[in-house]
């Protein structure tokens, strides 16, 4: 590859400012969120939700307090399920644009690794259903089996909240830890002369192997699966994540449904979805009282259905970025190798700082307590 | 080429940001009506609070509370949730903020005496009064409370008739009740009766907080 030394240099350079400036950007918009929310009782207000963000507010709050209506309307009159399976719906769609449901875990932690859209919109689906079958089934328990209360219920939440918010932060710890040391890696190669950086573009899975023994994802095929059955679960996800791109063969659709598939993107799963939704707690609460539980749980699964919908198409709009910036990363080699391993690293970091801030109850989260 | 590259990312790092933050609606709709209680010598000594919850919030908040009879809850069955709510609020500063003469008095009040709930069984909703006693009782021109939850988790809407009462108010004193208006929400959408009652500032979170201005000059 014939090309002028000095132009490397500028590019390197180039490519490492706009790594800084990604990760800073990452950083200041979470943490723009977060301060937004931040202000002490009475001391800051919070800016105006106007705009978009004031008419999902208005559209949710409007959806929601329809279905509190419908449900008593359902108890006589029978064709009103379907007005509230509609509203559900609808509510659920608009809904997952507020906090707590996971979109920017997921689209960080797809950003952070190398995924099909499918498996976006798949890790969408399962997380918001969880979310779904967690709420449900902490109403049926407490609610229905024990008849806690209210504030009982609200406790509850909050544990399950910080078990959730403890998990972002191990993801992410884990992602950046991991990524972290692939861009090291790829940074060494890439100082080390433009040749070495070609070079690592074509030949990273060898040298990749041999610096991290317990990664090597080709070898497992040939070995005794005994061995490795304590780790797997771990080394599942490492193996993806150190060989993030460049990789002879990706995730393929077929290998979703493979045992380690699933499992690479379950912590994730269950990270974001533990966590039930407090308005699908009270919805279900009201309509127990009204001895409609069952069209309280239909209700919540559309609802979480809905929720699918929408954080599946941010995840997609995610990996499809990521897929152009990919584009023209491999047209740059190593460095745009480099570049890509940045963002990964920027990801990450983005998916721990969420965990960080909810469980430290700097950035706002639906409440659930007070009563 | 880097450019290009350059945007692409960021435009990345714009959607991530942009999908992390975390605005909630409300979950909770508060109708309140309000008293403010004079001392003989003309000084605001409380605040008087009725907060009506809506019907899901309040189904959700008397769940597993014990009842004699079905269908209605007794203040006394509601004694152990009043003080769970009363003791929670002061987290929240009671969401009642009080201006004197155009300043904000940080801490103005003292722990609520005097609280209790109600359940209307008819509208199947509860209702929680409680009194904010003034640390110090003001004397003043101008005294202003504002009601708002500023993570807008609560909706606080004024009582449609008769929002506002002074108790004991010197004759020269004149309340004006300031209501946030929402284009947000017209009435034609409003869907159930609560919606009505409740004045509900959708959308516009703290920044049209209900305010009562008093004037005594």
């Amino acid at each position: 590859m014939p090309v002028r030394i000095g132009a490397r240099v500028r590019l390197t350079r180039y490519l490492a400012l706009a790594a800084v400036i990604l990760v800073l950007l990452l950083a200041a918009g979470a943490l723009d969120s977060a301060f937004a929310q931040a202000g002490p009782l009475g001391a800051i207000r919070p800016p105006p939700a106007e705009g978009v963000t004031g008419w999902l507010l208005a559209k949710q709050a409007l959806f929601y307090r329809a279905l509190s209506g419908l449900i008593r309307a359902a108890k006589t009159d029978g064709s009103a399920y379907w007005g509230l399976m509609g509203i559900s719906f609808v509510y659920g769609i608009f809904h997952a644009a507020g906090p707590g449901h996971g979109k920017a875990v997921i689209s960080s932690y797809l950003l952070a690794n190398e995924e099909t859209w499918r498996r976006g919109i798949a890790l969408s689906f399962a997380s918001a259903l969880l979310q779904a079958l967690t709420a449900v089934l902490l109403v049926a328990i407490a609610a229905v089996l024990i008849g806690a209360t209210a504030k009982m219920m609200g406790d509850t939440v909050r544990v399950i909240e910080l078990v959730s918010y403890t998990l972002i932060v191990l993801l992410g710890a884990r992602l950046l830890w991991v990524k972290g040391r692939g861009f090291l890696h790829t940074l060494h190669r890439v100082r080390s002369g433009p040749e070495a950086a070609a070079a690592a573009a074509a030949d990273h899975a060898h040298h990749v192997h041999a610096a991290q023994p317990d990664c090597h994802r080709h070898d497992h095929a040939h070995h005794d699966h005994a061995d490795h059955a304590h780790g797997h679960q771990h080394d599942a996800d490492e193996e993806e994540d150190v060989l993030p791109w460049g990789h002879a063969h990706g995730p393929e659709p077929e290998e979703l449904a493979g045992p380690g598939g699933w499992r690479r993107g379950l912590s994730a799963i269950v990270a974001v979805g533990v966590r039930p939704c407090s308005g699908a707690i009270i919805v279900l609460v009201f309509a127990l009282a009204q001895g409609l539980f069952l069209a309280g749980i239909a209700s919540t699964f559309v609802m979480g259905l809905g929720t699918a919908i929408t954080v599946a198409t941010i995840a997609t709009l995610a990996v499809a970025a990521k897929a152009i910036a990919k584009r023209f990363a491999v047209a740059r080699a190593g460095y745009g190798s480099l570049m890509l391993r940045g963002v990964e690293v920027g990801a990450a970091l983005a998916v721990m700082m969420f965990g960080v801030l909810m469980l430290t109850g700097t950035m706002a989260s639906e409440r659930m307590g007070m009563f | 080429m880097i450019h290009r590259f350059v945007s692409v990312m960021a435009g990345l790092a714009c959607l991530v940001a942009a999908t992390g933050r975390a605005d909630a609606h409300p979950h909770v709709w508060v109708t309140m009506t309000e008293e403010l209680l004079y001392a003989a010598d003309g000084s605001v000594t409380a605040v008087r609070h009725a907060w009506t919850f809506d019907d899901m919030f309040s189904a959700f908040a008397t769940q597993g509370l014990e009842q004699k009879t079905k269908g209605t809850f007794t203040r006394e069955e509601l004694a152990p949730l009043a003080k769970v709510n009363v003791e929670s609020l002061k987290d929240y500063a009671y969401f009642t903020y009080a201006k004197v003469d155009g300043k904000r008095r940080k801490d103005a009040f003292l722990d609520p005496i005097d609280y209790y709930l109600d359940y209307d069984p008819k509208e199947t909703v509860l209702t929680l009064h409680f009194t904010l006693p003034f640390k110090t009782p003001v004397k003043a021109k101008a005294l202003e409370i504002e009601v708002y939850d500023p993570e807008f988790f609560i909706d606080f809407g004024f009582a449609e008739k008769d929002p506002v009462r002074l108790v004991s108010a010197p004759a020269q004193c004149t309340a004006a009740v300031e209501k946030p208006h929402d284009d947000n929400f017209p009435i034609t959408l409003r869907l159930d009766q609560a919606f009505q009652t409740s004045e509900a500032n959708i959308g516009m979170g703290a920044n049209f907080a209900n305010r009562i201005a008093v004037k005594c000059p």
